[in-house]
C-alpha cells in the first residue's frame, strides 16, 4: 500500500521537521549541550593532566563523555512537548509510531551532531592518532543509532513521570552497559589499529555486531511499547 | 487460605530444611563432599550460590510475562505480580551477589584483598540489580495506579528484551575464572556426583522458597487492595 508508506513517511517528516526547526531557531539544547561536552572534556583532561593514557582508557572516557550528554540532552524530547502543551494536539494529529520515528530520527541527529565535533575536539585536545578513521566513524554511528534508540523510549517514559530531571540517567545507565563495552572495545581498536595479526576492523567485528543488532533490537522494541506510553 | 495452598508451603519448607541438614553434614560419612586444595568445604557455597542465580533468572521471566499481561489485559492484578516478581528476583539477586563475592574472596581472591572483580556472570546480576532498582525509582515518581502500571511494565519489558545482550557481549569483552566459561570446565564436568545429591534438591528448594515469597506477597497486595476498596465505601 504505498499510499499508507508515504502518509507514514510524511508524518515523520513534518514530526522531525518541526523538532529540528524549533531547536534551529533557539539552538536551546545544542549550545547547552556543546558547552556540557567542552567543559566535560576539559575536565577530564585536567584530571588526567600530563599522564600518557591507554588506547582503552581513552576510548573509556569518550564514551563515558558521550553517554552523560546523551543523558542531559536526550531527555528533553518529550518533557519539552508535555511543557508547551503540544503533546495533546501531536496526539490528535499523528500516529504513535510516526512520532516515535521522528524523535527517534531528531535524536539522532542531534547526538550523531554533538558526538562528532565532541570526538573532533578529544582528538584535538589528546593529541592521540587514529590508526583507522573508518572503524571509528562507523563505531560511533553505531553507537549513536543504539543510543537514540534506548533514550527515545526512555524520554518517552520520563515525560509521564513527576521527576523528570533526574530520572533518565537511573533508567538509561543499566540499560546501556552492552552497548558501553562494545563501543569501548570497538573504539579501542580503532585507536591502536589491532594487533599485526588481527587487524582492526577484523578485532572489532565481533563488538560491531553486537552494537548493530543492539540498535535493531532496541528501536524493534521501542516501535512494539510505545503504544503504551503514548496513548492514555 | 486455600488449604493445598497450606500444605504446599509445609513441603516447601520442610524440603528447605532438609537441604539445609545436607548441605551442613560434616563429618559424617554420608554427603561426605570431597576435599579439594583452596576449595574445601567452602565448595558447599555451590548448595546456595548457584540456585540464587536460577532462580532469580526464573523470577525475573515471571516478571516480565506478568509485565507483558498488564499491557495487553489492562489489569492492575497483572502489575502487582510483576512488581512483586521485580522484589523477589531483586533479593535473589542480591543474594547471589554476596555469596558469590565472598565464595570468590576466600578461593579466587585467595590471600589477596579483592572481594569484587568485574566477573562477566557477576555483572550480569549487577546490571540485573540496577535495571530493577531503577524500576522501582520509576515507579516511585508515577502517582496514578492506572498509568504507573503501564509505563512501569514497558520499562520491564523493555529492559528484559536486552537481557540476551548481557549474555552475549559481556563475556565476549572480560576474562573469567568463573566455571563454564571459555576455556574453563562447565559445571557438569567438575561436579562430583554426592555433591548433586544436594545440589539438585536445594534448586528445585530456593526456587519453591521464591515462589513462596513471590505468592504471599501477591496475597498481602490484593488483600491491602480489597480493604482500601472497603475503606472507600465506607465513606
Amino acid at each position: 500500500m504505498p499510499g499508507r508508506l508515504n502518509l507514514w513517511l510524511h508524518g515523520t517528516g513534518a514530526v522531525l521537521r518541526k523538532d529540528l526547526k524549533l531547536e534551529l531557531r533557539s539552538r536551546y539544547i545544542l549550545s547547552t549541550l556543546l558547552i556540557f561536552v567542552a567543559s566535560a572534556l576539559l575536565l577530564v583532561m585536567l584530571a588526567v593532566g600530563r599522564e600518557a593514557i591507554s588506547a582503552k582508557l581513552q576510548a573509556g572516557l569518550l564514551w563515558i563523555v558521550i553517554l552523560f550528554t546523551a543523558a542531559l540532552g536526550l531527555g528533553r524530547a518529550f518533557v519539552a512537548e508535555e511543557e508547551r502543551g503540544t503533546i495533546l494536539l501531536l496526539r490528535l494529529h499523528t500516529r504513535p509510531s510516526m512520532v516515535y520515528a521522528g524523535k527517534l530520527l531528531y535524536s539522532f541527529l542531534l547526538i550523531l551532531a554533538v558526538n562528532v565535533i565532541l570526538t573532533g575536539v578529544f582528538i584535538t585536545l589528546s593529541g592521540v592518532e587514529i590508526a583507522l578513521p573508518g572503524l571509528l566513524g562507523v563505531t560511533l554511528l553505531l553507537g549513536t543509532l543504539g543510543l537514540a534508540g534506548v533514550t527515545t523510549l526512555l524520554a518517552a517514559i520520563i515525560a509521564r513521570t513527576s521527576r523528570r530531571g533526574t530520572l533518565l540517567p537511573v533508567l538509561l545507565f543499566p540499560l546501556l552497559i552492552p552497548l558501553l563495552l562494545a563501543a569501548v572495545d570497538a573504539t579501542e581498536q580503532s585507536l591502536t589499529g589491532g594487533t599485526p595479526l588481527l587487524g582492526g576492523w577484523a578485532a572489532s567485528m565481533q563488538s560491531l555486531v553486537a552494537m548493530g543488532s543492539f540498535a535493531g533490537v532496541v528501536i524493534s522494541a521501542s516501535v512494539l511499547l510505545f503504544d503504551y506510553v503514548w496513548v492514555d | 487460605m486455600p488449604r493445598y495452598y497450606r500444605a504446599v508451603r509445609l513441603i516447601i519448607i520442610s524440603w528447605l530444611t532438609l537441604v539445609l541438614v545436607g548441605a551442613f553434614s560434616f563429618g559424617g560419612t554420608w554427603l561426605n563432599i570431597p576435599r579439594i586444595n583452596i576449595l574445601e568445604h567452602t565448595a558447599r557455597n555451590l548448595y546456595f550460590h548457584v540456585p540464587m542465580w536460577f532462580t532469580m533468572m526464573a523470577i525475573t521471566a515471571l516478571s516480565a510475562f506478568h509485565a507483558l499481561r498488564c499491557l495487553k489485559a489492562r489489569s492492575l492484578t497483572s502489575d502487582i505480580r510483576s512488581r512483586s516478581a521485580a522484589l523477589v528476583a531483586l533479593c535473589f539477586g542480591l543474594l547471589g551477589l554476596v555469596t558469590g563475592s565472598v565464595w570468590a574472596h576466600y578461593t579466587w581472591y585467595e590471600g589477596t584483598n579483592v572481594w569484587w572483580n568485574f566477573d562477566p556472570k557477576q555483572t550480569m546480576a549487577a546490571v540485573q540489580v540496577l535495571i530493577y532498582g531503577a524500576y522501582f525509582a520509576l515507579r516511585g515518581a508515577l502517582d496514578d495506579p492506572a498509568k504507573r502500571a503501564r509505563i512501569s511494565a514497558v520499562y520491564n519489558l523493555f529492559a528484559f528484551t536486552l537481557v540476551p545482550f548481557l549474555l552475549y557481549v559481556l563475556p565476549r569483552q572480560m576474562e573469567s575464572l568463573h566455571p563454564g566459561a571459555e576455556g574453563n570446565p562447565a559445571f557438569s564436568e567438575i561436579t562430583h556426583p554426592v555433591m548433586r545429591l544436594v545440589f539438585y534438591p536445594a534448586v528445585l528448594g530456593f526456587i519453591g522458597l521464591a515462589w513462596l515469597l513471590y505468592t504471599q506477597r501477591v496475597r498481602t497486595q490484593l488483600l491491602a487492595r480489597r480493604a482500601e476498596a472497603l475503606d472507600e465505601e465506607e465513606w
